[in-house]
């Protein structure tokens, strides 16, 4: 990673505590990290070990109990909830393990989502979706719904959603999870030609072969985040 | 998102979701049915009201017995000529009425019949349509003519009046020639029909028909709407004058307008319990609207989420299920009101006077629209407030 990228996300000290009516639950501790662009970087952790609650305050979705977080140099903490929505909107780029498609929408529709939000005009957002289903391989399921399509289609759909804005960052939370092997290792070489081409990418995920194929990892358990596989802090 | 686009959305959502989008808009087709149908009969009544007094003198003023049967001290043509000294009055004419079996060609019926000056029939509107009126000289002369009302004329010759003039009736067994036949003229705000009628001259009607026992009524033009009340005290005060006896109390007097006023009040009236009654069903449409958009807003969680991650803002999540739940109601309002217009020929069988008016089309979409406001915005709010996390966790 050259040294003069910019950094993408660069949050300190990030605590996250759920409260349980007396119970604090402290999901995370103190967590530390920045995400340059043209990273190719995994989160890794086992089941329950904060990774979601993780990506949500980074995908700006929530808001940490204490900590700073700045996305592409902007204080996300002091951003209004209508500034959030645009933040999310333009600067994130969400991948689901369960897709979360719309089912009524077809593929396309789908896919433009997010430049309507943006207020794009529809013949420019079917243009952009269109290219961007193409590029996937799905220039023949445009008008599919989600249901007719495979889960390998329907996530490569959720991909092609994800980036069709050009976001700063594309955020995938387990996105082989719902996957069998073959269509996981498709989504996986989609993301490194993503990657190849210039697109931020962070996938959190438990799997060890996963992470195995990016260039840099965070390991996470108990909250707590380490660089080294756990055996000292980053 | 351009607003093009949110109808987009929502069109795409209903249109997927048919049946469950048409029994939505049952109570509001219903709610807007009903309304749209009061307006029309609360219309067509009023209409009915107008038409009934069009030829009413609101202006009259009805003085007699305040019991049937024989008065002791009765009213005679001399009260009339008294009442006409008031400068309230116009004029005053003395009326003999009673009830009786009326005859022509065979045929008989009960009917009412009314002897009358002739200047009685200017001040009430009473034209011809074939023959003549009653006139003066029958008067002095006591012909045996009689003049009868259209409906009357009807009923005589089985809807085919136009013979009838020159031939004779009887009435109470005495012959009447008929001379002519009166244009309808509605109520008469007298508590008689006019067009019921049979009418003769007033000094016929005290020689042959009533005799002794004539007991007349005295129908009174005041000089205006507004100098009724003035005219009645008159009145009154001239009673208690000439009939010593008994003095007013022993009279009733009426006056014709105040009818027709309560005759459009009690119209008016029915017409707003009625719209009571569709607002209420509007209402409950409303809260079936507001349960359907729960559970689709609960349906959908996790869709929210997905859209709220992928930027959609709070207004946008507001609007398109405040959105929805307006075209679902809208859809409604349109389909009730083309229902109500289906079935106006419906009441008009059933002889409830329906006039289906563009207030009534426009009154019946406005309140369907409101009640998709009113009863959608709050599950639209509860969408627009979900909390992106939680949305997305839900199951
Ligand atoms: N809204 C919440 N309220 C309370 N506890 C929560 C909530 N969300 C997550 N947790 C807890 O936080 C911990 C981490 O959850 P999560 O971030 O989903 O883990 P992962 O994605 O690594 O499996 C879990 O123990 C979970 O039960
Ligand atoms: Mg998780």
């Amino acid at each position: 990673m050259a040294n003069n990228a910019k950094c993408i996300i660069d949050a300190k000290n990030i605590v996250k505590i759920y409260q349980n009516g007396s119970d604090e639950l402290k999901v995370l501790d103190d967590v530390t990290l920045q995400v340059f662009e043209g990273d190719f970087t995994a989160i890794l952790g086992p089941s329950g070990s904060g990774k979601s609650t993780l990506m949500n305050i980074l995908g700006c979705l929530d808001l940490p109990t204490s900590g700073q977080y700045l996305l592409d140099g902007l204080d996300v903490l002091k951003a209004s909830d209508n500034e959030l929505s645009g933040i999310r909107n333009k600067k994130i780029g969400f991948v689901f393990q369960k897709f979360n498609l719309l089912p009524r929408l077809t593929a396309l529709q789908n896919v433009m989502l997010p430049l309507l939000y943006r207020g794009i005009s529809e013949s420019e957002a079917m243009e952009r979706a269109k290219q961007k289903l193409t590029l996937l391989g799905l220039e023949d399921r445009l008008t599919h719904r989600p249901n007719e399509l495979s889960g390998g289609q329907q996530q490569r759909v959720a991909i092609a959603r994800a980036i069709v804005g050009n976001p700063d960052i594309v955020l995938a939370d387990e996105p082989t999870g719902n996957l069998d092997s073959k269509s996981s290792q498709d989504a996986m070489e989609i993301f490194k030609e993503l990657n190849q081409q210039g697109n931020t990418i962070v996938i959190i995920t438990h799997d060890i072969e996963v992470a195995e194929q990016v260039n840099k990892i965070f390991y996470i358990r108990d909250g707590k985040i380490y660089n080294d596989g756990g055996k000292g802090v980053g | 998102m351009k607003l093009k686009q949110l109808l987009k959305l929502v069109f795409i959502n209903i249109t997927q979701n048919k049946v469950r989008t048409f029994l939505t808009t049952l109570g509001v087709i219903v709610g807007t049915a009903t309304i749209f149908m009061v307006v029309a009969i609360g219309a067509g009544g009023e209409a009915r009201v107008n038409e009934q007094y069009a030829k009413l003198n609101v202006g009259t003023i009805i003085v007699m017995p305040a019991a049937r049967g024989k008065v002791a001290d009765p009213l005679t043509k001399k009260d009339a000529l008294l009442f006409q000294e008031s400068e309230n009055v116009a004029r005053a004419f003395p009326l003999l009425r009673g009830n009786g079996s009326i005859t022509y060609d065979n045929f008989s019926t009960n009917a009412g019949f009314q002897a009358i000056q002739p200047g009685f029939q200017d001040s009430n509107h009473l034209t011809v349509q074939q023959g003549r009126a009653l006139v003066e000289d029958d008067e002095k002369k006591k012909n045996k003519y009689a003049v009868v009302g259209a409906e009357l004329a009807n009923t005589l010759t089985d809807g085919n009046p136009s013979g009838i003039v020159g031939r004779s009736i009887s009435i109470n067994s005495r012959k009447f020639e008929v001379v002519g036949v009166y244009n309808p003229v509605g109520d008469s705000g007298t508590g008689m029909s006019y067009d019921d009628s049979a009418f003769i001259p007033y000094t016929v009607g005290e020689k042959y028909l009533l005799g002794t026992r004539a007991n007349p009524t005295i129908i009174v033009q005041a000089t205006g709407l507004e100098t009724v009340q003035s005219a009645i005290e008159d009145i009154t005060n001239i009673l208690n004058e000439t009939h010593r006896a008994g003095g007013a109390e022993q009279f009733r007097i009426l006056d014709a307008g105040s009818r027709l006023v309560a005759a459009q009040e009690s119209a008016r009236t029915m017409s707003l319990l009625l719209l009571a009654v569709a607002a209420v069903v509007l209402i409950v449409s409303g809260i079936g609207i507001m349960n359907v958009m729960f559970v689709t807003v609960k349906e959908r969680t996790r869709e929210i989420g997905t859209l709220k991650a992928i930027g959609a803002k709070k207004r946008e999540i507001l609007g398109q299920f405040l959105i929805e739940a307006v075209v679902i109601s809208l859809v409604g309002g349109v389909l009730g009101v083309i229902i109500g217009f289906a079935a106006v020929p419906l009441l008009k069988y059933f002889e409830l006077p329906a006039l289906p008016s563009i207030s009534g089309i426009l009154l019946g979409l406005v309140f369907s629209v409101i009640t998709g406001v009113f009863f959608g915005f709050y599950p639209a709010w509860k969408a627009a407030e979900l909390n992106p996390i939680d949305a997305l966790r839900y199951e």
